[in-house]
This record gives C-alpha cells, structure tokens and sequence, in this order.
C-alpha cells in the first residue's frame, strides 16, 4: 500500500513536463519570430506534453502558454481554447501511437491545421468580427477587399496557414519525440506507447547479454 | 538500529541490460560519516538513490535482495516521512534549484515551507544556515541568476536547513573550488558532530580521507571494501577498484617500496607530516651521532 | 541581520523577509484580489457606460491608477505598445474593410468608411480597456504575490508551481536557445539567408535544448521531492501578505458595488 503510495507520488513527472512544455511553446514561437518564420511555431510544447502525457496536460499547457500570453498581447487569450485542443488532439493521437511513426506524425498536420484554421477563423470571426491582429488579418483584409465575404475570407486564408504551422510543428514534436532517453519514457504517462515502438518490453532484462558496464539507462 | 542494512542487493534499471548494483550486502551506522568512492559508473550514485527510497519507485526497474532503513524494509515506509527524514542533495547544482523562488533567502526557506515551519522558525534557520555556509551576502540574489558554485552551496543550504535525520550528499563540491569545496566538508564535519548520519559520495579522495569515518569502495556495482577510512585507503581494495589514494598515501607506499618506509601509512597530510616530522628528526640524531 | 534590514530592501519581491511584502504604496500593497475586483470593475463600467466616453475613461483611468502607484512609467510604456500593436491594428483594418454607406475616400481597392471608422474606433477602445486592466494588473502585482494570495485561498501548490516555474522555464529556455543558436551560427548553420534556409536552422537549435530541458525534468522531480514539496503537510509561507485594512476593504467594496449598479442598471433601463 505505501509503494502504491510512492508510486502515485512519483509518477507525476508530468507536474514538471507542463513548465517545460510552456516555455517550449514560447520559444519556439520566439525563434520563429527571430528568423522571420511567416508560422507562429507556438504550439510544439502543447503537442509534445499532450504527445507524452495525455491530452488534459497537453491542454494545460495551451491553456496556460496562452494565459501568460495575453499578459503581454491580450487577444492572445481569445484564441486559448485552440491551443486547449491541440493538447487534447495530440494526448489522443499519442495514445494510438500516431508520434512513433514517421509519416503518421506528418498526417496529423491536417487534424491540427483544421482545427487551428476552422476554429480559428470562428473565433476570429465571432470575437473579432473576421479582423484580429496578425499576419493573417492583413490576409484577410486583402481577400476582402478583393471581394470575398468576411467569412469565406477567414477560412479561405487560416486554413492553408494553419497547415503551413503545423507541418514543421509536428516534424519538431517528432524530432524531440526521438531524442528522449527511455528511462524518462518509462515515468511519463504515455511513455510506454513510446517504449513499445522502440521494441523494448517493459519488463527489464537483468541478463548481461552485452557487455556495456553500468547499463544503458 | 543501523542506519541501513543492504542483505544480497540487485538492482537493475528498468531497460537496462546490467545490474546497476549487484549483490551488495552493507551495513551503515548511524552517527557516522561514511564516504562512497569508485570511479564513474561504479554505481555509488544508485547506492544513494536506493538509501533514500527513489530505487525502486522513482527509477524503476528489479529490485532483488531486502533493503532495511532505520530498522524498517524500505516498502514499509511512507513516502513523506522517508523523504523528510533522509534529505538528499546531489551534484547538479542547475536541476537543484527550485525555479519558483526569485530570492535565495526564499530559495532556502522552500523546503521550511512545505514542512510547515513556522515563520519565525524558518527566519532563524534560514539566517543561520546562511552564515554558516558563508552566503549571507546572496540572500537577496535572484538564486536562477547564480553561478554553479553559488547554486550548489545554496541547494547544500536549502537541504540543511531542513534538519533531518540522515544526510545522502552525492557530490557536493562538483563545482567548487578547493577552499569552498573544504569549507562544505567543515559543515559535513560539524552536522556529524551534531549526531546526523551522512552518507557522502566525493571524488576528492584527499577531503575524503580527512574527513570520513568509513570508506565505502565500490567498482562495477559491487561494494568491494568497508571499513575504517585509513584502513581502507591501505588496502589492495583501492587498486582493485581503481580509485586514486590520497597523495600521501602513495607516497608513503613508494618509500616503503624502497625500504624506507614511514612505520604507519598517513592517510592525511597532518599525519604525512607528522610522519615526516619524527622521520626528519630520526635523521638529524643520526646525522648528529655521525658528525 | 543586517542584509535583511529595511533599508536593503531592493529584492525583486520589494519587500523584507522579516516583515510584509510592501512597495512603499498603498495601491501596490493592496491584497492582490482587491486590486483584482478593483481593476476589473473599472473594466466593466467603462464596457458599460455611454460609449466612446466611458471606454475613454476607463483608459484614463488605469493610467491614473498607474501614476498614482508609482509605476506610471513602465504602464505607459507597455500600454503605448498595446495600443500601437493592437488597438491601432484593430482599429485601421476595421476602418479599411469594413464596408458602409459613407466612403471617406479611395485608395485603389480600400474605401475606408464612416461606418468602418466608427465601428474600429469603438472596438479598439474595448479591447483597450480590457487590456489595460489585465497590462495594469500584472504592472501592480508581482506574480509570486498574486500566487501566494490565491495559495492562501486553497489553490493547490501544485498549481502555483506550475505557473511559476513556466515563467522561470521560459527564461532558462530562451538563455540556452539563444546560446545553442550562437554556437550552431559558429559552426555554420546559417540562420539568415532565404525562407528555406532560415527555416531549415529551426529544428537543429531547438531540438537539443528542448531535449535537455525535459531531461531535466527528472532530476528537478527529485530536487522537489528532496525539499518536502510532496510533505502533505499545510505549508507554510515566509512571504507575507499585508492584511487589507479597513478602508481597501471598503474601497473595493465600493468599487464592486459601482459596477454593478451601473450595469444592473444599463439592464432595466433597456
């Protein structure tokens, strides 16, 4: 019973994936900014803890990379609620193993993009009426006033951006996703799906089949 | 009651393909100083991780034989009290720092808070354990803006200043210099003499020597030698386990090679000295009787 | 006990370990959930008075408060930005797209209108006076502050250290990027040049310092553990908040109550 104890206590390394996870989102949003990037790259942090611990912290991490957002660009906080899905999709994904493979990494772009430009030019529309701040409002206004209505104009310019995002987001959750050593695997939530593509069985193996003093850890 | 008692303890790390320890029976006082040395890899730090409750439920992985800490099997502890009553400080000095306190005086008084230290209590020990560490002077510095030596003998501080029962040190003075790295083996020194059990993992075998009441040597996951500090700095054991003996020790090994051995092996330099002293005056008599 | 004196009193936190945390300003040691209900009232009327006046005013507002605080400087500062960044954004995109009957003139494609100017004006505003409140409020109020107010009131510590170590992450994050970014540029990465070759340098300077930082979860998990954070014993706490005397009490009150009124009664009146 008190193992189980320390067991429950010791399993949350998750407390300490969501700090980093937002600071993640940050800089890469930072970077993208600094290398004059026309994608946001805020949302690798919110994929890649939803990736390893499930979709509600992957959701506490949107949620709150986007609180502490709009301390400094207020309007940031209207659009929370996608990043809260990009956490929640990602934790989904994550548990079917989508992450360990390659090319399924590269499909859940679309997912994300529809999510991100579908609810994103709804918000837009109903927070901001179809005009927010951002490169894409400037989008949005030049197919307005090329002749589309404020709605078509929306989803017309947010989908294919998002896309254009979310394409080298899930490459970088993917990258990250490969340089993380098992022995951190095996204390996140969904490490095992991880463990598992790598061919590794969870039980440990105590016979000395090679000769590698100390053990991999 | 011992401090610890290891019976036949293997452990293997979950996806790993050796033991990290392997069979090691070991049996740790309390009240005392006991210093872990082996070379890299050797599995000192997992002995720690294992002392103090993190092998087997934070590192996962096989636990074979019966580990008993402070007369109780490690399973049967709860989790908290371990955690209160063996502090443990390790030798990253980055990871260490909390990341949530922008003052060090705020830094050391975390772990008062979360034990429920009264206000006024937690102000006396975080002076106290300031000066004593010789850091009043960066109470009010930003502690994630420190240098590595600074955040180390914050972190020391952080974890004395909670008081518990047994120390588990692993590596303190990995970035200091060697008068700071001294003055924190002054303060191990002083917590002992206070009636804390440490169990301390250091390279530098000279403060070791000095220091230590027990050597624990260890080589690829097995204990190969305990025992009083001078007796197992003599012993072949070090050689086995290919951990340097103090510079005094070898130097008397490479007098007594020659036939001129001091009559004792020094495992300090004020016995090296001391040694030489009664040596050097041997020498002068003679040197007087043949004049 | 000298470094802890009053008169050091230049720590981040602005206050002394030995006593309150005080600024030196009766605004500034407000409880953090006063200057709370205080800030979001004012928010509140300036929505719900006769437009543009009251959004004006609510804007006024904050700035007097800002000034009266003491930290009128670094308000202005960050609000200009707000306000050139956003509000102005806001504000010219509405007055070039938004389509009306009154045309103010022709520029190519735009025609700016009445309508559209109005309507930006308006919507610059609320957005305005919804940023000042939320710019103000974390100008006034240190965040360790207004953590350990809502800790007091039953907020997990948990939840408080998620929140403070993501502050401490992003800085500790953005120092190792940007010196992973000096080093790959010495190497030969280019992180100028075109889109692709800028884009390319992306993933080979994050990756390895997003690595390393979830690495360290592991030890930073022992280090917490290893300070009692899982105690399960009430912690205890060597900030101290000041306690709201009567006339903040009262002030807040009133204030809450203002807002309320106002706005209970812009409801019967419609």
């Amino acid at each position: 019973m008190s193992t189980q104890s320390l067991i429950s206590r010791y399993g949350r390394l998750t407390i300490f994936m969501i700090p980093i996870g937002i600071a993640i989102n940050f800089v890469g949003g930072q970077l993208a900014l600094l290398l004059k990037l026309p994608v946001y790259l805020d949302s690798i942090g919110t994929i890649l803890v939803g990736a390893l611990c499930g979709g509600i912290p992957g959701a506490l991490v949107g949620l709150v990379s986007n609180g502490i957002n709009s301390i400094t660009s207020p309007p940031t906080l209207a659009f929370g609620i996608l990043n809260v899905m990009f956490g929640l999709l990602a934790g989904w994904l994550g548990r079917r193993g989508v992450f360990t493979v390659l090319w399924k990494t590269l499909a859940s772009a679309v997912p994300f993009a529809l999510i991100g430009g579908f609810l994103g030019a709804l918000i837009t529309l109903w927070v901001f009426g179809g005009l927010a701040v951002g490169g894409g409002a400037l989008v949005v206004g030049a197919l307005m006033a090329a002749g589309l209505d404020v709605t078509t104009a929306n989803f017309v310019a947010q989908v294919p951006m998002d896309f254009l995002d979310k394409v080298p987001t899930v490459l970088a959750v993917y990258v990250v996703l490969r340089g993380i050593p098992r022995r951190i695997f095996a204390k996140l939530p969904l490490g095992e799906v991880y463990l598992r593509a790598k061919g590794v069985t969870p039980a440990p193996v105590p016979t000395a089949s090679q000769p590698t003093p100390g053990g991999l850890r | 009651m011992d401090l610890a008692t290891l019976r036949d303890v293997t452990f293997t790390y979950a996806y790993a393909e050796m033991p990290a320890l392997e069979g090691v029976t070991l049996q740790l006082q309390r009240g005392q100083l006991y210093g872990v040395v082996g070379i890299n890899g050797s599995g000192k730090s997992t002995l720690c991780s294992l002392l103090r409750g993190l092998i087997p439920h934070f590192h996962q992985g096989t636990l074979e034989g019966t580990v008993e800490i402070l007369g109780k099997d490690l399973g049967e502890w709860d989790a908290a009290e371990l955690s209160r009553t063996i502090g443990c400080v390790f030798d990253n000095p980055f990871t260490q720092i909390s990341g949530i306190k922008d003052t060090v005086f705020e830094e050391i008084a975390f772990g008062l808070e979360n034990l429920g230290v009264s206000r006024s209590d937690m102000l006396d020990r975080v002076t106290s354990v300031s000066e004593q560490m010789g850091i009043t002077a960066l109470l009010r510095k930003n502690p994630n803006e420190l240098s590595g030596g600074q955040r180390q003998k914050v972190a020391f501080a952080s974890i004395i200043a909670m008081d518990s029962e047994v120390l588990v040190i692993d590596e303190p003075t990995s970035q200091l210099d060697p008068q700071s790295s001294h003055a924190v083996f002054e303060i191990i020194a002083d917590l002992k003499a206070r009636g804390k059990s440490i169990v301390l993992v250091e390279h530098k075998i000279d403060l070791m020597a000095q220091f230590a009441d027990r050597l624990v040597v260890m080589r690829s996951g097995e204990v190969v030698a305990e025992g009083p500090t001078a007796q197992v700095l003599a012993s072949p054991a070090m050689d086995a386990a290919d951990v340097p003996r103090p510079e005094v020790t070898d130097l008397a090994f490479a007098l007594e090679a020659v036939g001129k051995g001091l009559g004792c092996v020094p495992v300090t330099r004020r016995e090296a000295e001391a040694a030489i002293a009664t040596r050097m005056r041997g020498t002068q008599i003679h040197a007087d009787r043949v004049a | 006990m000298s470094a802890l004196s009053p008169e050091a009193a230049s720590a981040p936190s602005g206050g002394t370990f030995d006593g309150v945390v005080s600024h030196g300003n009766w605004i500034r040691d407000m409880h953090p959930l006063n200057v709370a209900v205080v800030l979001a009232s004012i928010s509140l009327l300036a929505l719900a008075t006769p437009r543009p006046v009251g959004l004006v005013s609510g804007c006024v507002a904050f700035l007097g408060i800002a000034v009266a605080a003491g930290v009128g400087g670094s308000f202005a500062r960050l609000y200009a930005k707000l306000v050139v960044g956003v509000g102005l954004v806001l504000f010219v995109l509405r007055a070039a797209f938004v389509h009306g009957n009154h045309v103010l003139f022709e520029l190519g494609p735009l025609a700016p209108t009445w309508e559209g100017v109005r309507e930006g004006t308006t919507f610059a505003l609320v957005v305005m006076a919804l940023c000042g409140a939320l710019t103000l409020y974390f100008v006034l109020v240190p965040m360790k502050t207004f953590m350990l107010a809502l800790e007091l009131k039953g907020m997990p510590p948990q939840a408080t250290y998620i929140l403070l170590a993501s502050f401490q992450a992003i800085t500790d994050l953005g120092r190792s990027a940007r010196t992973v970014m000096d080093a790959q540029k010495s190497r030969g990465i280019e992180t100028e040049g075109n889109l692709w070759v800028r884009a390319r340098a992306f993933v080979p300077i994050l990756a390895p310092v997003f690595i390393t930082a979830l690495n360290q979860t592991e030890e930073r998990a022992i280090a917490l553990d290893a300070r009692a954070f899982n105690s399960g014993i009430p912690h205890t706490h060597v900030l101290q908040l000041r306690p709201a005397p009567a006339w903040e009490r009262a002030a807040t009150a009133l204030t809450a109550a203002a807002c309320l009124a106002t706005i209970g009664a812009g409801l019967l009146w419609t």
